[in-house]
C-alpha cells in the first residue's frame, strides 16, 4: 500500500479548510469538551471526599470505581443506548444519535478517570495541608479547596487523562451517536468508517490531528506541571 | 485571681487500647503563658490538636469565654479564636505573603486591610526579604517564623504551638524563640508543648505537665 500519496492528500484536506473535516474534528472537541466541563466538578469533589471522609463501604466504592476505568466503553455505550432508545426509561428525552448522548456517554467514561486521578493525588496530598487550613479559619468547603489547590498537578493530570479518553473513544460514540456525518461523526468514528471505505486520506488527517492533540495535552500538562509538577 | 477563660473537663482519649487522657482537666488564663512538657507520646500534641479541633476525642467539655460545647462536636467558630501550629509547620505552595494572608482572606477580609497586616506580620517575624519567595522553598528555620507570622497576624485568642523549636539549628532556634517571647507577651494566650529547655525557662511561663492520663501544674 502507498502511504505516501494519502498522507500527502490528508494534509491537503487539513490545510484546505475542507468544511466537513473541520466539522467532525469540531464535533469531537464540541463533545469531549463539554462533557469534561459537566462531570469535573462532581467527579472532583466525588474523589476528594472519597479521600477525606472515611465511611462504610468505601474500600469497596474505591474498587468499584478502579473496575469502571477498564470497563470497555462500547458497552458503556450500549447500557446508554438502552436507557435513551424510544423503549427506555430516558426514550422521552429523544437524545439517542444527537451530539447530547455522546456527551452523556462521555460523561460516564470520564467519570472514573477523574475520580480515581483526584483520589490518589489526594490521598498523596500531605494531611496537614487540610489541618492548616481548618486551623487558620477556613470552613470545610474552603479547606478541601485548598487541598486541590495543593495538588492541582494531581487533578490536572486527571482532568487531561478524563480528556485522552474520551476525546479517542469510538465504541460508545458510535453506539449512541449513530456516526450521523454534520451531527454526530467525530474523530475516532470518522477513522473508522473512512478507513472501511478505503479512503485512507481523511483517516491519517483526523488521525494526524488526534495524535497533534494527544502531544497537545501532555505538553500542556507538561507546561502546567513546570517545576512544580517534578517536585 | 487570673481568670480561666479556656476551661477543659471531663477529657477522655484512647488510640486503640491505649488511654491518653482519663477525666483530665485542664485551664488557661487571659493573656497567660504556658508551657506543657511530659514525657514521649504522653499525649501533649493530642491535647494541642484536640483543642484546636483537629482531632476529636471520646468525651470533654470545652469552655470558651464562658460558652460550653462538647469536644466531640467541636464548635467551628472556636476556629477563629484558637490557632494551632504544626511542629513541622506547612507552607501552601504559594509566596510568603500569600501564606500570611491565607487566614484573613478566609475570613473574608478585603485585600486592601490585609496588606498591611500582612506586612506588619512578616516584619515581626523579620522575613521581609521573604515576602515574595515561594513558601514550601524556605528552610526549617525560616518556615517555622512564616507559620508563626501566618498564625499571629489572625491575632488568635489561644495560640498552640507543637514543639516549635524541634529539628531547628541553633540560629533558626534563637529566632524563634525570640518570636515566642514575644508572643508569649502579648494579649493571646500562648501554650507551647515543647521538651525545650530554652523554651521552658522563659521568662512567665506556667508549667504544665502531662502526667498519669491528667495534665498537672
Amino acid at each position: 500500500m502507498d502511504l505516501l500519496e494519502p498522507t500527502r492528500e490528508a494534509f491537503r484536506l487539513l490545510f484546505s479548510g475542507d468544511a466537513a473535516l473541520w466539522q467532525i474534528i469540531w464535533t469531537s472537541l464540541y463533545c469531549s469538551l463539554l462533557a469534561l466541563a459537566l462531570i469535573a466538578p462532581p467527579s472532583i469533589a466525588l474523589g476528594f471526599l472519597i479521600a477525606k471522609v472515611p465511611f462504610r463501604g468505601r474500600r469497596t466504592l474505591v474498587v468499584a470505581v478502579q473496575a469502571l476505568l477498564s470497563f470497555p466503553t462500547v458497552v458503556i455505550g450500549l447500557v446508554i443506548y438502552m436507557l435513551l432508545s424510544r423503549q427506555g426509561p430516558l426514550g422521552f428525552l429523544k437524545l439517542l444519535f444527537t451530539p447530547e448522548a455522546i456527551i452523556v456517554g462521555y460523561m460516564v467514561i470520564a467519570l472514573p478517570v477523574l475520580v480515581v486521578f483526584t483520589l490518589s493525588a489526594v490521598q498523596g496530598a500531605d494531611p496537614r495541608v487540610y489541618e492548616t487550613a481548618r486551623t487558620l479559619g477556613a470552613g470545610r468547603l474552603r479547606a478541601a479547596w485548598t487541598t486541590l489547590a495543593e495538588v492541582r498537578f494531581g487533578v490536572m493530570a486527571a482532568v487531561f487523562n478524563g480528556f485522552g479518553r474520551v476525546v479517542s473513544e469510538v465504541g460508545c460514540a458510535i453506539m449512541v451517536g449513530g456516526n450521523i456525518a454534520g451531527l454526530t461523526r467525530n474523530i475516532p468514528t470518522a477513522i473508522a468508517l473512512e478507513t472501511s471505505k478505503g479512503e485512507f486520506a481523511r483517516g491519517i488527517a483526523l488521525g494526524f490531528v488526534l495524535i497533534v492533540l494527544a502531544l497537545g495535552i501532555n505538553a500542556a500538562l507538561a507546561l502546567l506541571q513546570g517545576e512544580g509538577g517534578m517536585e | 485571681m487570673i481568670e480561666s477563660f479556656v476551661v477543659l473537663t471531663g477529657l477522655h482519649k484512647r488510640y486503640g487500647a491505649r488511654v491518653l487522657f482519663e477525666d483530665a482537666r485542664v485551664q488557661f488564663a487571659r493573656g497567660a503563658s504556658y508551657v506543657l512538657t511530659g514525657d514521649n507520646g504522653c499525649g501533649k500534641t493530642t491535647l494541642l490538636r484536640m483543642l484546636a479541633g483537629l482531632e476529636p476525642a471520646e468525651a470533654g467539655v470545652l469552655r470558651f469565654d464562658g460558652v460550653e460545647a462538647p469536644l466531640a462536636r467541636y464548635p467551628e467558630a472556636l476556629r477563629r479564636s484558637i490557632v494551632y501550629v504544626h511542629q513541622h509547620p506547612y507552607l501552601f505552595h504559594t509566596t510568603v505573603a500569600d501564606n500570611v494572608a491565607y487566614g484573613l482572606r478566609v475570613r473574608g477580609l478585603p485585600r486592601a486591610q490585609c496588606v498591611p497586616r500582612v506586612r506588619d506580620a512578616i516584619a515581626w517575624a523579620g522575613v521581609e526579604h521573604l515576602t515574595g519567595a515561594r513558601a514550601h522553598k524556605l528552610s526549617g528555620g525560616e518556615t517555622q517564623r512564616v507559620a508563626l507570622a501566618r498564625a499571629r497576624v489572625l491575632e488568635p485568642r489561644l495560640l498552640l504551638l507543637d514543639e516549635p523549636t524541634a529539628s531547628l539549628d541553633a540560629a533558626a532556634k534563637r529566632h524563634a524563640i525570640e518570636l515566642i517571647e514575644r508572643l508569649a507577651g502579648g494579649i493571646a494566650s500562648v501554650v507551647v508543648a515543647c521538651h525545650d529547655r530554652d523554651i521552658i525557662d522563659l521568662p512567665g511561663m506556667i508549667r504544665l505537665r502531662v502526667e498519669d492520663r491528667r495534665v498537672v501544674a
